[in-house]
């Protein structure tokens, strides 16, 4: 035989499988002989392809590493790889198959019957999992190719392609409607592709589908989810290993439903041997792939629906044996594969069977979106009804043309074990019985009881019989017993497809790059990367490194990029009285040219976020916030002034300014040259804030001393970040000026006992108990959080943030425990070692009690604890005469 | 969630622009008693209905607004900056 043109090739178990272009990966390796796909979940029985419509579990396999692949639904690619799963060695031979002969050993529930005690579990479960399930999660880094998200938008989406699809997307772009049609398969046309029922017009409707400018085709997509505000989830698969897997959010002003119907499985003792297929995936077969399915065939069918598939059967050459009524078959034969089947009054030898199944509405997107099922006897459905606004079905799906084959619930006594309901996890009609007789006959309870509808098929296939059985065994109808709740996914997705690429956005400092040639050791604060130390030699150690830098600034001269910050700028006739309102302090008298500490508290007097206040000019005030809490303070300071009609003008300029701040001994010597502006303290006093050139770039200058030195905090135009960097730098190099980062500048302010906001405080802080009495003001007639702070004010707190000394040579971690008297009673917020003390230091919660000076403290290091001693001042140049030299 | 919020500036966009505000309330008088302090600042209606609410488009336009939504069915009935209704 030659092979026909395109062929291409693929691994299989590590062999070469040859597929025709147009195959899928299951119709490929079904030509290639394979009839086992799967074994299944609990038992290890033999599976074939039962649906080849991507409903059932039975082709699930492993492919180029993704496991628990619809193979049906895949098309074949060349060199894909492909492996069986949850068979050993394989898959016709699965040593695990004896397992289904305990099956006796395995009641309905027997996880809550067998494992009720937690030792048991756990010796049990690595056998458990070897034995019972699915693929095999991927390790970690595994899988190959890429994740993205996609985001669209429609007038109208129209989920399915087939007749009705195409249809109604042909007459709402005649109207002039945007349309997006989602279908799964890799051509348009639904069951006219592969039914007998073709017609002409399906061609002429595919073109005008494929042409029309108003409509849009995702071809080989599938929708999981129909969400609020008719949101899609659409998976697009990848189309080559290059390729990323795309979910697409589809927001669509009005969808329609075409998803049609699908064959479901009938019930009778082995209705799952190898070789008994529903009467849609043979069709599929044949049409399709131009595969025979066997040699002789059974179908299994009320006989006016039987008639076409007996036809189709006939004209690909395959003998039929016996067409049965569906009510007469008794079992099917066979061990592995089917060989025949028995009815009440014949048995007929086969290797197929073909089974003409219930047909169901795919209406789980209907029903997640909050139409309602309501059971139709004649059509053996549930049908959709009360369908929310917007949203609307066509075709199949609505219940048009459907008839039952089979009366459900059932007439005769279902019960059997291995008349299989549910696939997925081999739950058979006695299974369900049984959780009956236990109680559990609500179909919410027995479907979470016997897992049946919960496996990767959700319902599919087994949703229907599920139902007809608890109806039976409960003497209840159908509409009474009623249908589980559809959720998304289904079906299932990625969960790479859900994170998607792996963005992760990052800030950068306009110095950046003059950070990473200084040798910095990055911190992630957020999104921005700021440097956590410089690494000037090789080998140095981050200790070494830090020390070295707080020398630098404690002796000499130190430099920081303090870009992050948030930087706020207000103008206006009313900016005062803002302040005065949003600041637990008092703002509006700030003399032009000067800077104030400030506060931010909410109405419980919890504290939000610090930072300076400059006054520029009457109009006109500059603040920073701490580097995480710019967008919170934005909104704050927006949300206030919504109505207020107050004259206040807020630019957000974070991006726009860079800032660094200059600090040491030699700070003023070295930005002295740089600048006209009069830098003696007379001049330019502590607190205060000018306008002046700095390296010719136009600046504002504060003199502030978060470090605890004399220094100036600068802040000029982003793009002169670089330029003034290294001018300053090459300013202090006779004074051997070195840049720090994070970790002394952090060290520098714990000597002062600065707190910062939201390491050394948490949600539930106020001033009080952070020992920042000092900054509410409470004469002002009304701020934030005066309410709660006047409360505050007049009951003492029962816990204080303190400093610490340890009293012997250990660092505890920050977080550590604070014990009194064996009790835990606080926590180390901040603790560095201190080169001033040669101890290690710190911020602590403490009982108020014990916040006094001389008072000690128990601080877990380790796993033992060390005594620490109280301090109530600064561990630094405590009446800040460093900073107003 | 995934309903659509109209702003008054943009228009409707998926909630996911936008930041939660919180009902809209009444802040107490400067020397209002300490009760209607404490109802202002923990309680909340928890309305199931239609309320009145803040919102911040912040992947848009970052401007605040209001809109009352119905808390059940996630609907937007209108929404409008503050100004506006008074």
């Amino acid at each position: 035989v030659s092979e026909p043109s395109g062929a291409l090739t693929f691994e299989f178990n590590g062999k070469l499988v040859t597929a025709r272009p147009g195959d899928t990966v299951a119709s490929a390796l079904y030509r290639s002989g394979q009839r086992i796909f799967t074994r299944s979940f609990k038992y290890h029985r033999p599976r074939g392809l039962l649906c080849l419509a991507g409903k059932c579990p039975n082709c699930l396999m492993n492919v180029d590493g993704t496991p628990n692949v619809r193979t049906c639904m895949t098309p074949v690619r060349a060199g894909m790889r492909v492996t069986h799963q949850n068979a050993y060695p394989s898959l016709d031979h699965d040593c695990l198959e004896m397992v289904q002969r305990f099956d006796w050993l395995m009641p309905v529930g027997w996880y809550y019957k067998t494992m009720t005690n937690p030792r048991l579990w756990h010796a049990a479960e690595p056998l458990v999992r070897k034995v019972a399930g699915l693929g095999d999660v991927p390790a970690m880094d595994s899988v190959s190719g890429n994740y993205e998200h996609g985001y669209r938008h429609a007038e109208v989406a129209i989920i399915g392609g087939g007749p009705a699809g195409l249809k109604t997307a042909v007459e709402l772009a005649a109207q002039g409607e945007q349309v997006t049609l989602i279908d799964d398969q890799p051509e348009l046309g639904g069951h006219l592709r592969f039914s007998k029922k073709t017609d002409d017009s399906l061609a002429e409707l595919t073109v005008q589908v494929q042409k029309h400018s108003k409509i849009q085709v995702l071809h080989g997509c599938y929708c999981f989810g129909l969400y609020e505000g008719n949101l899609l989830g659409i998976v697009q698969p990848r189309r080559d290993p290059l390729d990323a897997e795309r979910l697409i959010h589809l927001r669509a002003g009005r969808v329609v439903v075409a998803t049609g119907a699908y064959e479901s499985p009938l019930l009778f003792p082995n209705n799952d041997l190898v070789g008994i297929m529903l009467s849609t995936a043979v069709q599929r077969l044949i049409r399709l792939h131009g595969i025979a399915p066997g040699k002789v065939a059974v179908v299994i069918a009320p006989s006016p629906m039987g008639e076409a598939v007996v036809a189709d059967l006939r004209e690909v050459g395959i003998h039929v044996a016996a067409m049965v009524a569906p009510d007469s078959v008794v079992r099917a034969l066979g061990n592995k594969s089917v060989t025949g089947i028995e009815t009440r009054d014949a048995r007929y030898n086969c290797d197929l069977v073909v089974v003409c199944g219930h047909r169901v509405p795919d209406a789980g997107l209907l029903h997640q979106a909050g139409a309602r099922l309501q059971w139709d006897a004649r059509k053996g459905a549930f049908i959709p009804t009360d369908f929310p606004a917007s949203i609307s079905a066509v075709g199949e799906v609505t219940g048009e043309s459907l008839l039952a084959p089979l009366p459900i619930p059932p007439e005769r006594d279902p019960r059997n074990k291995r008349a299989f309901v549910c696939l997925c996890s081999d739950v058979s009609s006695q299974d369900l019985a049984d959780a009956i007789e236990e109680g559990f006959d609500h179909i919410e309870t027995l479907k979470r009881y016997t897992t049946t509808t919960m496996g990767p098929c959700q319902g599919r296939m087994c949703q229907l019989p599920a139902i007809g059985v608890c109806a039976r065994q409960t003497s209840r109808s159908m509409a009474q017993t009623g249908v589980t709740t559809a959720r998304p996914p289904n079906p299932g997705v990625t969960l790479g497809a859900l994170a998607g690429a792996r963005h992760h956005p990052t800030r950068r400092t306009p110095m950046h790059d003059e950070h990473d040639e200084s040798g910095a050791v990055w911190l992630d604060m957020g999104e921005w990367k700021r440097p956590r130390y410089y690494q000037v030699q090789k080998g140095a150690s981050e200790k070494q490194c830090v020390e070295q830098e707080y020398r630098a600034v404690r002796e000499r001269v130190g430099l920081i990029d303090v870009s992050t910050l948030g930087k706020l700028d207000l103008k206006g006739k009313d900016v005062g009285k803002l302040l005065d309102k949003i600041y637990a302090g008092r703002l509006s008298d700030l003399r032009p040219g000067r800077v104030r500490y400030g506060v931010l508290c909410d109405e419980a007097g919890i504290m939000l976020d610090d930072g300076t206040v400059s006054r520029l000019a009457d109009h006109h005030f500059f603040i920073t916030t701490t580097t995480g809490n710019l967008d919170f303070v934005n909104q704050w300071v927006k949300w206030w002034l919504v109505g207020s009609g107050w004259d206040v003008y807020l630019t957000n300029l974070t991006a726009g300014l860079a800032a660094v701040n200059l600090a040491g001994p030699n700070a003023r010597e070295v930005l002295a040259p740089l600048t006209d502006c009069d830098l003696s303290h007379q001049a330019f006093p502590y607190m205060a804030c000018r306008s002046a050139r700095v390296a010719g770039v136009e600046a504002l200058l504060m003199r502030i001393g978060f470090v605890g030195e004399t220094g100036w905090e600068i802040h000029f135009p982003a793009e002169s970040g670089p330029d003034l960097w290294k001018a300053l730098l090459a300013a202090g190099r006779k004074f051997d000026i070195r840049p720090f980062g994070i970790e002394a500048q952090r060290l520098l302010r714990l000597e002062k006992r600065h707190v910062i906001v939201g390491v050394d405080s948490d949600a539930l802080t106020n001033p009080y108990e952070a020992g920042m009495a000092w900054a509410p003001k409470l004469d002002k007639e009304d701020f934030i959080g005066r309410a709660a702070l006047m409360r505050l004010a007049g009951e003492p707190p029962q816990q204080k943030l303190a400093g610490f000394v340890m009293n012997e040579e250990v660092l505890p971690e920050d977080g550590a425990a604070i014990m009194v008297n064996g009790q835990l009673a606080g926590r180390v917020t901040s603790v560095r070692f201190s080169p001033l003390k040669q101890k290690a230091i710190g911020l602590a919660w403490v009982p108020a009690e014990l916040a006094r000076e001389g008072a000690e403290v128990d601080v877990r290091v380790g796993g033992r604890l060390a005594r620490a001693r109280i301090t109530e001042q600064a561990f630094y140049d405590p009446a800040g005469a460093r900073l107003r030299t | 969630v995934s309903f659509l919020v109209r702003c008054p500036q943009c228009g409707h966009r998926s909630v996911y622009e936008f930041r939660f505000g919180g009902e809209v309330k009444q802040r107490p008088a400067p020397g209002a008693p300490e009760a209607d302090w404490v109802n202002y600042t923990y309680t909340k209606v928890n309305e199931a209905g239609v309320q009145k609410e803040w919102w911040f488009h912040r992947s848009g336009c970052r401007q605040w607004f209001q809109a009352r939504r119905n808390t059940v069915t996630n609907e937007v009935q209108e929404s409008f900056f503050p100004e506006e209704t008074t």
